[in-house]
């Protein structure tokens, strides 16, 4: 059983090895779902195999953007450097990229990131002949689903434990970059395409506006909710567990170092805690549960400052969205 | 009624003649709407609604009404083909797998499908049935459409993310044909929950027909349309500036999405972009005229936008009528 933990700088590389992740994953500057303040310079990425190496843990890098066409062979340059310095494994998204990255370095494991959205066991089987070896579940399937898909096929799953789920479907969603896309090239070469959590990284999370409903001009209800909760999962953990699933992945790049090393330190000890208890005997989570609790309001907290200054964001003006070609 | 389609336009969806001049098609979602609508502006019809399997009398779910659906459209003159869920769980698979033999056996002259597993399917099971990649299929780079190609997909969507400048060279590197939608609600996601089911009571009308209200989201001059499970742009997209470069380029599929539109806004929409297009390819000094605006702009009730067509924010337009027409208020006039 893997737990694998976010990192959005160095710091968090240490203090997600320190409190007992096996493995981290950061995104180097432009190519990862998140905004480039919580990705990584190809140097950092480096410093970053060294200090998880050092500390027992492997490194994934997560190149989990749909980038452009004329950005795959770049793509490509930069895994050679990264696999030439060790790292232990991709998290990907657009197929074309996870079948070139896998005839170049057939060895290297590629997780199939939640981005690409893959719904079905007709789908894993898909990805896996691309070379995908792990998949990442959408938080919407059921432990039925994820069953299903653990006896039908020879493929490692990873369940996000802690996420935001969203109104849609991670992956098939550009209701951000409707609202605000700016394009602009940053010194290397990549088009960050902020707005578009898709292609670059920066989500406006504009389905928790305080959306009204109109029926043609006439207004319905005052206020309606896209749904997009951030969650911990504990019930199901025993039973993820027991079901064989190979990787349990905490998100959330963005949140400040302490608050995530206390929640993988919470998930390290609930996993060995629950692996160590006797089988025969039920697992009580009353205390874990409110151990939980201490660590949401925090969470809680600084999700919500995201949300309001991305929002806020979303309102202003792109002063230059020329395509930077 | 079905009435016949724009047959007399020159077009080779095969890739193989020399006579290709552009395909104009739209969506319908049921049988109803199928016999409601004046499909003489199209060339062909993709039948089914991809957001919802409780959407009303679904294609995709009456298989019937499939078969005769295909039947009807074929008989019109008109190409006939069966679209597939945006996002299926494993539970969609068995009925998409009994619509995919529907398709196969009447036979419909394509299936789009917007999820890889699908295409998995399809390909295995269904060999000789033509495949087109949907929107959310999630095409973003030639390496992509080039793995879909080798899975037999014989024409892409790429994702509506995507700049007419990706798209070209995407089409151009692959060698597949790129469907464009020209005009409609661009769709912005997909989700497994209909929040409109919380207010069946409230508002006294009920699932399926709940969803086709007039919906949008709307806030502080933002405005999206929402058909519960599916999400689209409030704005509708409008290429009719822009068609002699899309036709430069090589583009010959072009789509009027109007999934959640009335019969009237497809017929009237499609003939705006039949005469257009017509237009764009026997005059090099084409304008669009000003009595196409004035369809376009009765049915756009947030305004009009280019998605991400030219790189920018998905709700802007660009262009000369970009003043003009970009946004207004209100319900506009009907046209008749």
């Amino acid at each position: 059983m893997e737990l694998l933990a976010p990192a959005g700088n160095l710091e968090m590389v240490k203090a997600a090895v320190d409190s007992g992740a096996n493995s981290i994953y950061v995104g180097p500057r432009g190519w990862s779902r998140r905004r480039d303040a919580y990705e990584l310079s190809d140097e950092a990425v480096r410093e970053a195999i060294v200090i998880a190496h050092d500390g027992g843990a492997k490194l994934r890098i997560a190149v989990n953007t749909n980038m452009q066409s004329r950005e795959v062979p770049p793509l490509l340059e930069k895994m050679q450097t990264y696999v030439a310095w060790g790292v232990d494994g991709a998290i990907m998204t657009d197929l074309g990229a996870i079948a070139h990255v896998h005839r170049r370095f057939p060895d290297l494991v590629i997780h199939a990131s939640i981005g690409a959205n893959i719904l079905n066991n007709e789908d894993v089987k898909f990805y896996r002949s691309l070379g995908v070896t792990q998949v990442v579940a959408d938080t919407k399937l059921t432990l039925r689903e994820l069953a299903s898909r653990k006896s039908d096929i020879d493929v490692g799953i990873e369940i996000l434990i802690h996420a935001n789920k969203c109104y849609t479907y991670l992956g098939k969603c550009w209701m951000s970059p409707y609202h605000r896309l700016e394009r602009g090239v940053d010194p290397f070469g990549k088009d960050l395409f902020k707005g578009s959590p898709n292609r670059g990284g920066l989500d406006h999370r504009v389905c928790l506006e305080a959306w009204e409903l109109y029926n043609g001009t006439d207004l319905l209800e005052k206020r309606v909710e896209l749904k997009n909760d951030a969650f911990f999962l504990l019930d199901d953990i025993p039973k993820l567990i027991d079901l064989g699933v190979h990787c349990l992945k905490v998100q959330g790049r963005e949140y400040p170092v302490p608050l995530v090393g206390k929640i993988v330190k919470f998930y390290r000890e609930l996993i060995d805690a629950y692996l160590a208890h006797p089988k025969e005997e039920s697992f009580d989570l009353t205390e874990w549960q409110a151990q939980l609790m201490a660590i949401q309001s925090p969470r809680d907290a600084a999700r919500t400052r995201t949300t309001l200054a991305l929002l806020a964001e979303a309102r202003q003006p792109v002063v230059s969205s020329a395509a930077p070609l | 009624m079905v009435r016949a389609g724009a047959g007399c336009t020159p077009v080779d969806v095969d890739g193989g003649g020399a006579m290709k001049s552009f395909e104009l098609n739209t969506t319908i979602s049921n049988r109803r709407n199928l016999l409601e609508s004046d499909l003489s502006p199209f060339d062909a019809v993709y039948l089914g609604n991809i957001y919802c399997r409780l959407y009303e009398q679904n294609f995709l779910e009456r298989l019937d009404d499939l078969r005769e659906g295909i039947a009807r459209v074929k008989e019109a003159g008109l190409k006939a083909y069966v679209t597939t869920y945006a996002a299926p769980r494993n539970n969609f698979l068995p009925k998409i797998r009994k619509a995919l033999e529907v398709a196969a056996s009447v036979p419909a002259d394509a299936v789009e499908v917007h999820n890889l597993g699908v295409l998995r399917m399809a390909h295995e099971e269904f060999p000789g049935l033509k495949v087109h990649i949907g929107g959310f299929a999630n095409v973003y780079t030639d390496a992509g459409a080039q793995v879909l190609k080798e899975y037999g997909a014989q024409r892409v969507t790429p994702n509506y993310e995507l700049s007419l400048e990706e798209i070209d060279e995407l089409a151009r590197a692959v060698d597949v044909p790129a469907e464009i939608l020209v005009h409609g609600k661009m769709p912005l996601g997909i989700s497994d929950y209909c929040f409109l089911l919380d207010y069946e009571e409230k508002w006294g009308i009920k699932c399926p027909t709940l969803c086709q209200l007039d919906l949008f989201v709307k806030k502080d001059g933002w405005a999206m349309r929402s058909a519960g499970k599916g999400i689209m742009s409030g704005k509708d997209v409008c290429m009719l500036e822009h068609l002699p470069a899309l036709l430069r380029s090589g583009h010959w599929a072009f789509r009027i999405e109007a999934a959640y539109e009335t019969p009237a806004y497809r017929q009237q929409i499609g003939q705006v972009y039949r005469e257009a297009l017509e237009r764009a390819m026997a005059d090099d000094s084409y304008a669009a005229e000003e009595r196409w605006w004035e369809v376009v702009r009765a049915h756009a009730q947030i305004g009009l936008c280019n998605g991400f067509y030219f790189g920018k924010t998905g709700m802007e337009y660009l262009g000369v009528q970009s003043g003009a027409l970009a946004s207004f208020t209100g319900r506009p006039t009907a046209v008749d």
